[in-house]
C-alpha cells in the first residue's frame, strides 16, 4: 500500500477537531502513531527533495558504507512528523506556517524501522499580532534508541 | 574516509551545492513525500486569501523543502569527509513559490575539538534566482575519530 493511499490527503476534512491555538496546552503530550518506515517512502521523500544518494537506494553500495546497510536521510524526520501524527494533530491545521526548526540528529533511521515519537506543545506566545505555537519532538526506532530531536515554531491560523 | 579531513577544512571556505528548480510538480511531489497536503502548497484558491498581514497569491513551497535540500549539501559533502550531520537550525524568511529555483549555500564557521570528537559549525542560508535569501540557519556536523 503506498503512503499515499494509507494517509488521507485532505486536511480539511479534520479541521473541526483539531486544537486552535486558544486549547493548545504546552507541556501536554500530543497523540502519536507507531509508524514503520518503508523503503518506498525513504525513496518517495528523497525523490521530492532530488537527493538520490547511493545510501539510500543502492544496497550493495550502502551495505560496503560505513553504516552497513541502507539508511534514510537525516531529514527524513518531515515525513516522520505526519507520519507519526493522527489526522487530527493541530500541526495538520490548514495554514499552518512554519517559520523555522532546529534539529539534533543521533542515528540514521533506515528502512523496515518502526518509529515512535513523542511530542508536546513547548510554549505558545503572541508576537507582532501573531499567534505560535513551540512543538518539541523526539524520535525512537523500535530499539529505543533516539534517531533524532527537535523543535520548531509555527504561526497558528486564526 | 579521510581522517585528515577534519583537519584540512578552511574557515570560510564554501560547501558544493545544487540549485533546485521549483515547480508546482515538485511542491506535489513533496506534498507526497512528506504526507505534508497542507493547503497552503495544494489549493491556489484558498491561497488567494489573507493570512493576518500576509498574502500569498497562489500556492508555496514547503517550508520544509529548505530543510531537505540544506541537508542535503551538507550529507553529499559529509558521507564523502567522514562527518555526520547533528545539528541543523533554520528560519524562512520569505516564501518560496512555482517557478523560482533556489540554491543552498554553506560556508565554515568555526572548527572545534572535544575531548572526544571534532566539531564544525557551518553558516547555511538558501538564496533565489534574485539573489534574495529566503532561508538562513547553522549546521553542526561531527567529525569523529576513526576507531
Amino acid at each position: 500500500m503506498s503512503a499515499s493511499t494509507q494517509f488521507d490527503t485532505d486536511f480539511w476534512k479534520d479541521a473541526k477537531s483539531r486544537k486552535i491555538w486558544d486549547e493548545i496546552i504546552p507541556g501536554e503530550p500530543r497523540k502519536t502513531l507507531p509508524y514503520l518506515l518503508t523503503l518506498e517512502a525513504i525513496h518517495s521523500y528523497c525523490r521530492s527533495v532530488g537527493d538520490l544518494h547511493p545510501l539510500y537506494f543502492d544496497a550493495e553500495y550502502a551495505k560496503k558504507s560505513r553504516y552497513g546497510g541502507l539508511i534514510a536521510p537525516p531529514s527524513i524526520h518531515i515525513l516522520l512528523m505526519f507520519a507519526c501524527t493522527p489526522m487530527d494533530d493541530w500541526m495538520r491545521s490548514p495554514g499552518t506556517i512554519n517559520a523555522g526548526q532546529s534539529w539534533s540528529y543521533n542515528l540514521p533511521a533506515r528502512p523496515g524501522d518502526t518509529i515512535t515519537l513523542q511530542a508536546r506543545a513547548l510554549d505558545k506566545f503572541i508576537r507582532k499580532d501573531r499567534l505560535f505555537a513551540v512543538h518539541d519532538n523526539v524520535f525512537f526506532n523500535q530499539h529505543g534508541q533516539v534517531i533524532c530531536s527537535g523543535r520548531g515554531q509555527t504561526i497558528r491560523p486564526v | 574516509m579521510n581522517e585528515n579531513a577534519f583537519d584540512q577544512l578552511a574557515i570560510g571556505s564554501a560547501l558544493p551545492s545544487v540549485p533546485f528548480a521549483v515547480t508546482r510538480e515538485t511542491i506535489r511531489a513533496f506534498c507526497d513525500g512528506s504526507l505534508d497536503y497542507n493547503p497552503l502548497h495544494l489549493d491556489d484558491n484558498y491561497m488567494q486569501g489573507s493570512f493576518g498581514k500576509t498574502q500569498f497569491g497562489g500556492i508555496i513551497m514547503h517550508g520544509m523543502t529548505n530543510f531537505g535540500l540544506l541537508s542535503r549539501m551538507l550529507t553529499d559533502w559529509l558521507y564523502t569527509n567522514g562527518g555526520e550531520q547533528r545539528r541543523l537550525e533554520t528560519r524562512w524568511l520569505a516564501p518560496v513559490k512555482p517557478g523560482d529555483t533556489i540554491t543552498p549555500n554553506g560556508r565554515i564557521k568555526a572548527k572545534k575539538h572535544t575531548e572526544k570528537s571534532r566539531w564544525v559549525t557551518i553558516d547555511v542560508n538558501i538564496t533565489n534566482q534574485r539573489g534574495e535569501t529566503i532561508a538562513q540557519g547553522e549546521a553542526t556536523v561531527e567529525f569523529p575519530h576513526q576507531a
